[in-house]
Parts: C-alpha cells; sequence; structure tokens
C-alpha cells in the first residue's frame, strides 16, 4: 500500500512522521501549483467549492508518483465537506483510477466503519501504546508548525529583516520532517525559539492590528490563498489568524474540545444562534473576540459559495456595524486574481491605518 | 395576532401544516404574494450577493411581510429526518432575516424543529415551542399539531396525484395532462415557484411533456433506492433528489423520456448531488438523456427555451432510435 493524502498547510509534515513510524508508506503529493489547481478545476465539478477541487488534484498528483491509496476525512453536514469524499471518489472511478479510497467518516456513521478505516489509516494496527507515542509526536509536531506560523504572522511586521524571519521558520518547518523522538523535536523548539527572540526588532508605534478568520483550508492554505498573511506582514500590520487545524481535530475528536472554539461559539450567539456547519459561527465568534481585544480589522477568507461562510458574511455585516470594526471578505475559487487582491488588501490596510490615526486624534484632543 | 409566512424555501414543503397548526392556536395567519419582481429586488437589496437564489427570493418574501403582521414565522428546520440535515442556509434563516433586516429578535418565531438526534420526538419539541407563543396548554398545541399532521398528509397526497404545490395552495387549475414524461428534479421551492422557474412545468407542457417531481414519488421508493448509493448525502431534499432519480431510472416507464435537473448556481448541495446524479445515469447501459439547468436571477427565458427545446429534440431522437432498434431486434 501506497497512500496519499491531502495537503493543508504543513500537515504534510506531521503525517509524514506519523505514517512511516506506523510502516505505512505515504506518497506525499507534490507542492500545490497552478498545474495543480488547473488539474482540479478541469475534473472537479464547475460550481463545487474551491477546497475539493484542489485536493481531488492532490490525490491525482499523489496518484501519479504511484499511490495506490488515498486517504481522506468525511463528515456528517451540513456543509459539503463532508460529502467531499464520496464525490472524489466517484470522479476518481470514472476517471478509470483503480485506488483504495479509505474514507474516515466520523464515527456517527457506524462505529465500525470508523474504526476499520482508522485501522486501515494505521497501517492494520489497533491502537496499541506505540501507535498512541508516535500519533502523539506527530500530533505535536502539528501543534508546533501551526506555532511557527502564528510567530511568523504576529513577527513579520516588527522585525528589521524579514528574510531573516522566513529562513528561521523555513529552517524549522524543514527540521520537523527528520524529527523522530521527542527530545529532537524539543531541541528544534528551543533553537528556534532562542534565534526569533534574537532578532532585531523595529520601533513601531501605532501597530496596525488584523485578525483573520473563515474557511478551515481557505483561511490556512497560504498556497491558495495568495499568502494574504504574508501580504499584511509586508504593509506593516500585525497578523492573528483565528484558524487552526489543531483546534478543528480537538474538537471533532469524541473527548476533547476546543476551549477556543466554544469561547468563540458563545460570543457568536446573539448574533447567530446555532452551528450552521463547517466555521461559519467560528467566523462569527472570532471577528467578536478580534473586536474585543482591539483589533483594528478582520479579514474574512472563504471559498467562494462556501456555505456556512456566505451565512457568516450575511451577519457579520450586522457585526461590523455593532463593534465599528472594518471588515473585508475576500472569496477565493480559481477565478480569483492576485493582482486584484493586493489592491484590495492594500486599500484595506490604508484604511485601517487612518482609522487609527483619526482616533488617536480624537483621543488626544479630549 | 397577525403570523406571516414567507412564501419561499420550505413554504412549498410544509404549508399546509403550518397554516393548520398557526390557525387551531388562533393566529390569523398571511402570506406573501406569489414571487414577483418587486419581492426578488427587494431579496437583491438585502441578500449578500453570493448566497443562493431561493434564499435571497426567501428573504424579499420575509422583508414584504416584515411590517404587515406581528409576528413573522421562520422556524429554523435544522431537519425533518432522522440523522440528516437541511442546508445551513436554512439552518440560520431566522439569523439571516434578524440581522439583515434589524428585525427584533422578539418578533420572529424562530424555534427550533431538528428530528436528526431524536426523531419524531425533536419534530414534537418543536412545534411544543412554537405553540408557547399562543397558548400555555400544552393539550392545546398538541392537539394543533395532530390536525396539522393531518392537513399535511392530504396535501401529500395530493402531490403524489401529480399536483403541483402552486396549484394546491393558490387553487389554479392543474396543466392538461400528457402522455409522455420528464422526470423533474430539484428542491421543492425551486420546482414550485413559477416566477422564478420561469414557469418551467408549463413550458415542458406545451412541448407535451407532463413532469414528474420528486413529490410524487413514494417515500418509500425514494429511500430504498438512495440505500443503493455507497455514501448518501447528509442534505435530506439532496436524498428525496437522488432516490427519485434513482429510482425513475430503475423501475423504467416507457412513458418517462429523460430528466431534467433544475439547480441554482450557488447552491452548495446541488453543485455536489448534481454531479453525482449525472455521473450515476452516465453509468447505466441504456440510460435516458439528463439535461441540468441552472437557474439564478441572471437567467434569461429565451435562452431556457432554447436549451429546453433542443433537449426535447434530443431526446426524442435517442428514443425513436432506440425504439427502431429495439423492434428491428424483436422482427428478425
Ligand atoms: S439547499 Fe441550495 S438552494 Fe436550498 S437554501 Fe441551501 S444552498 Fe440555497
Amino acid at each position: 500500500m501506497k497512500a496519499t493524502f491531502p495537503h493543508l498547510l504543513h500537515l504534510d509534515i506531521a503525517l509524514g512522521v506519523l505514517y512511516p513510524a506506523l510502516g505505512v508508506e505515504i506518497i506525499t503529493p507534490p507542492p500545490i501549483t497552478q498545474k495543480t489547481i488547473e488539474i482540479g478545476v478541469k475534473l472537479a465539478p464547475q460550481n463545487a467549492c474551491f477546497p475539493l477541487k484542489v485536493t481531488l488534484a492532490n490525490f491525482i498528483e499523489g496518484i501519479e508518483l504511484g499511490a495506490d491509496t488515498i486517504f481522506m476525512a468525511g463528515g456528517v453536514g451540513p456543509c459539503r465537506f463532508g460529502y467531499y469524499g464520496q464525490i472524489q471518489r466517484i470522479i476518481l472511478e470514472d476517471l478509470g483510477y483503480n485506488v483504495n479510497f479509505v474514507l474516515l467518516d466520523h464515527p456517527r456513521y457506524g462505529i465500525r466503519p470508523f474504526i476499520r478505516a482508522l485501522q486501515a489509516m494505521a497501517g492494520g494496527r489497533v491502537l496499541s501504546s506505540r501507535v498512541i507515542k508516535v500519533a502523539s509526536l506527530a500530533w505535536k509536531i502539528l501543534r508546533f508548525s501551526e506555532e511557527l506560523e502564528t510567530e511568523r504572522r504576529a513577527l513579520r511586521a516588527q522585525v528589521k529583516n524579514r528574510q531573516q524571519l522566513d529562513e528561521i521558520v523555513e529552517g524549522a518547518l524543514e527540521q520537523l520532517r527528520q524529527v523522530n523522538n521527542g527530545e529532537s523535536l524539543q531541541a528544534i523548539q528551543e533553537a528556534t525559539r532562542k534565534k526569533l527572540n534574537s532578532l532585531e526588532r523595529k520601533e513601531i508605534e501605532d501597530l496596525i492590528k488584523v485578525g483573520i478568520v473563515g474557511e478551515i483550508y481557505i483561511a490556512q492554505e497560504t498556497k491558495i490563498n495568495f499568502n494574504v498573511e504574508k501580504i499584511l506582514g509586508d504593509l506593516g500590520a500585525y497578523v492573528h489568524n483565528s484558524v487552526s487545524t489543531v483546534e478543528y481535530v480537538l474538537h471533532t475528536l469524541p473527548f476533547t474540545h476546543s476551549q477556543e472554539k466554544l469561547e468563540a461559539w458563545k460570543l457568536a450567539k446573539p448574533y447567530l444562534k446555532r452551528f450552521v456547519g463547517g466555521e461559519g459561527i467560528d467566523t462569527v465568534g472570532s471577528t467578536i473576540r478580534y473586536a474585543q481585544q482591539g483589533f483594528d480589522g478582520v479579514i474574512h477568507l472563504y471559498p467562494f459559495t462556501c456555505m456556512p461562510e456566505v451565512v457568516a458574511k450575511s451577519i457579520l455585516t450586522t457585526v461590523s456595524k455593532d463593534y465599528d470594526l472594518p471588515i473585508l471578505h475576500l472569496a477565493i475559487d480559481e477565478h480569483s486574481g492576485e493582482a486584484g487582491l493586493v489592491t484590495r488588501v492594500e486599500a484595506f490596510v490604508d484604511v485601517l491605518e487612518r482609522r487609527k490615526k483619526l482616533n488617536k486624534r480624537k483621543l488626544e484632543v479630549s | 395576532m397577525k403570523v406571516g409566512i414567507p412564501r419561499g424555501l420550505l413554504f412549498y414543503r410544509f404549508y399546509a401544516l403550518w397554516k393548520t397548526f398557526l390557525e387551531e392556536l388562533g393566529a390569523e395567519v398571511v402570506t406573501s404574494p406569489p414571487t414577483n419582481k418587486n419581492i426578488i429586488q427587494q431579496g437583491l437589496t438585502y441578500a449578500v450577493e453570493e448566497i443562493c437564489f431561493p434564499a435571497k427570493v426567501f428573504l424579499g418574501h420575509a422583508l414584504y411581510l416584515k411590517d404587515r403582521v406581528d409576528l413573522l414565522f421562520i422556524p429554523r428546520v435544522v431537519s425533518f429526518h432522522r440523522k440528516e440535515y437541511n442546508c445551513p442556509k436554512i439552518l440560520a434563516l431566522p439569523d439571516l432575516a434578524r440581522n439583515l433586516f434589524s428585525i427584533p429578535g422578539e418578533r420572529i418565531i424562530d424555534d427550533e424543529i431538528n428530528m436528526r438526534e431524536e426523531g419524531m420526538r425533536g419534530w414534537q419539541k418543536g412545534f411544543l415551542n412554537i405553540g408557547k407563543h399562543f397558548t400555555t396548554k400544552e393539550s392545546k398545541i398538541m392537539k394543533a399539531l395532530q390536525l396539522a399532521e393531518k392537513a399535511y398528509k392530504e396535501y401529500q397526497t395530493n402531490l403524489k396525484q401529480g399536483i403541483l404545490p402552486e396549484d394546491l395552495i393558490d387553487h389554479k387549475n392543474p396543466l392538461p395532462l400528457r402522455e409522455r414524461k420528464i422526470v423533474l428534479l430539484g428542491h421543492t421551492y425551486l420546482l414550485s415557484d413559477s416566477y422564478i422557474n420561469m414557469n418551467i412545468a408549463k413550458k415542458v407542457n406545451d412541448l407535451n411533456y407532463s413532469v414528474i417531481t420528486p413529490d410524487m414519488v413514494e417515500e418509500e421508493k425514494k429511500r430504498y433506492y438512495l440505500s443503493t448509493i455507497p455514501k448518501p448525502s447528509f442534505w435530506t431534499i439532496s436524498n428525496e433528489i437522488i432516490g427519485s432519480a434513482l429510482y425513475h431510472l430503475k423501475e423504467r416507464k416507457a412513458e418517462v423520456r429523460g430528466f431534467i435537473h433544475l439547480v441554482s448556481f450557488e447552491c452548495g448541495p446541488d453543485s455536489l448531488v448534481g454531479e453525482l446524479i449525472e455521473r450515476l445515469l452516465k453509468r447505466e447501459k441504456e440510460s435516458l438523456p439528463y439535461l441540468r439547468l441552472e437557474i439564478d436571477e441572471h437567467t434569461g427565458e429565451a435562452g431556457l427555451v432554447t436549451r429546453l427545446e433542443a433537449f426535447v429534440d434530443m431526446m426524442e431522437w435517442r428514443y425513436k432510435n432506440i425504439e427502431s432498434h429495439v423492434s428491428s431486434f424483436a422482427s428478425s
């Protein structure tokens, strides 16, 4: 068995440590490029949401490199994500690919198929102490890869040498691929934190703060969202991203939950009373949290026509008014152009800067 | 007390039930008029651009009623089938109306009807909560629900006979029956609102076909055929559409000549389920022609007619060719 899987930011690093340790041979799909997008657009249903198209193309590029098995997660709705696997499987079948599609569905669809899929994904092993040990190492790696990006977003506008920042983060990410035990991970963590702390900073008086909210794939996958967070950082904004795979997993597993998400859901309640699939309610709640924390603006990133996010967008109109918080909505799909996006982000940062100065003057006068 | 039911989305499914229930509890029920240009315009003004056309139309209706009634009836119908959901927009419907039109929460009946986990208990709980807006007597509410369910059954029976929801609701004369049939797939609210679907049933009828919609297929049949695919979707209405398509495919009647699937451009479930159905149909050896028609506020009537006519020509041609093949085979 040679298994491939979809990309999602640095997920491949954690999986790249997990699977070989379990004895499962994997083929990491090539990094997402324009060609990947073209494959997805050509083969997926025209009006499907963008992540379905890109992940389908990941599978195809993985198969072309020799994969014969696909690992994919499923869901129970109500957002389309839960049905991706089914549609992708049929498309691959119709294309004549003879692959084994392992769909890890929510245990709600039946505990037995869940365990069967889990077993298949763990190379036939049942939960042993070894599997747990490896899984927990992979989990820590995923966490740290997210932490690295959190640091990069926060620091980009503040450090004197951005290239150095990128080198430290990219270097650490590369090193993570070689990790095989807790000690080597810890060594990388400590060394990286030290390097980041020693980066020279600029003196900035009024740092603009921008929060990112939105759908789990588009809001995180910098190869698809034109790396909006980098654009923002280069324009001098401190960036925080509320979307995280770690929190998503915590919230989806049966016995854990994400404190952050629970908090966001509570904040959203006055506007959106319940979960509506995907990250719809998180988007609303996280925006409110950013407003309360004094962020200057929020960027909402989502796949064009994404149902939960379109709901969130409708509701954010009110949130934006109530909290006097500028929000820029960026719907991403294969038709999005980089130039247009950059212009919009620049104009947005401009507005935030002017507002900040104006508010400051008002405070000084009063 | 005047209670307004916007004429959109699940209205076409539950109208008889909702109306009876509310009236039994002493409410005066007002519905918005059939969709017109003005209502659509209102919906377009307030709704975000990317939301699906049926949701925009619904919001237009809600806005029409907003200042004409005491209470807007927009229950949150999370699910009306075990283990399944409605689409996120339907889940959020009362919140959308509340936020977009700045309506105070207490002016909307937004209680949740959710059969996903609890089945009939979730259903009853929902109506009990709705009923409490009108009376404290639970027995009165349950009585009203019983009568409402009876009205709903009757409504469904009428639909099974082949009457379209609009004709039932507005007491219009049904279209003349044609011998040949086209299976018309799609969400009831798209198939039933003749203004937004540009009167497709009539247009098909003028071309000498009657339509068969998912409403006209027995529930058990739909569910049986749905269960024959590896993983059904989790959207109830989409599942009924899949089930109906497979039913007509597998239990083919001679008078059925093809499939037309009416979808909304920005509809999430349609974007996947349309693809699924098309592929399932194509896999069948001697399948029937399939046409997917996308509708939104920009769809032009002329284009629709052209596509319909071309499709019917193709369908006839295919039918004749297969027919002659079959008969010559039989005589040889
Ligand atoms: S199912 Fe489709 S058409 Fe219906 S409300 Fe949802 S997105 Fe809109």
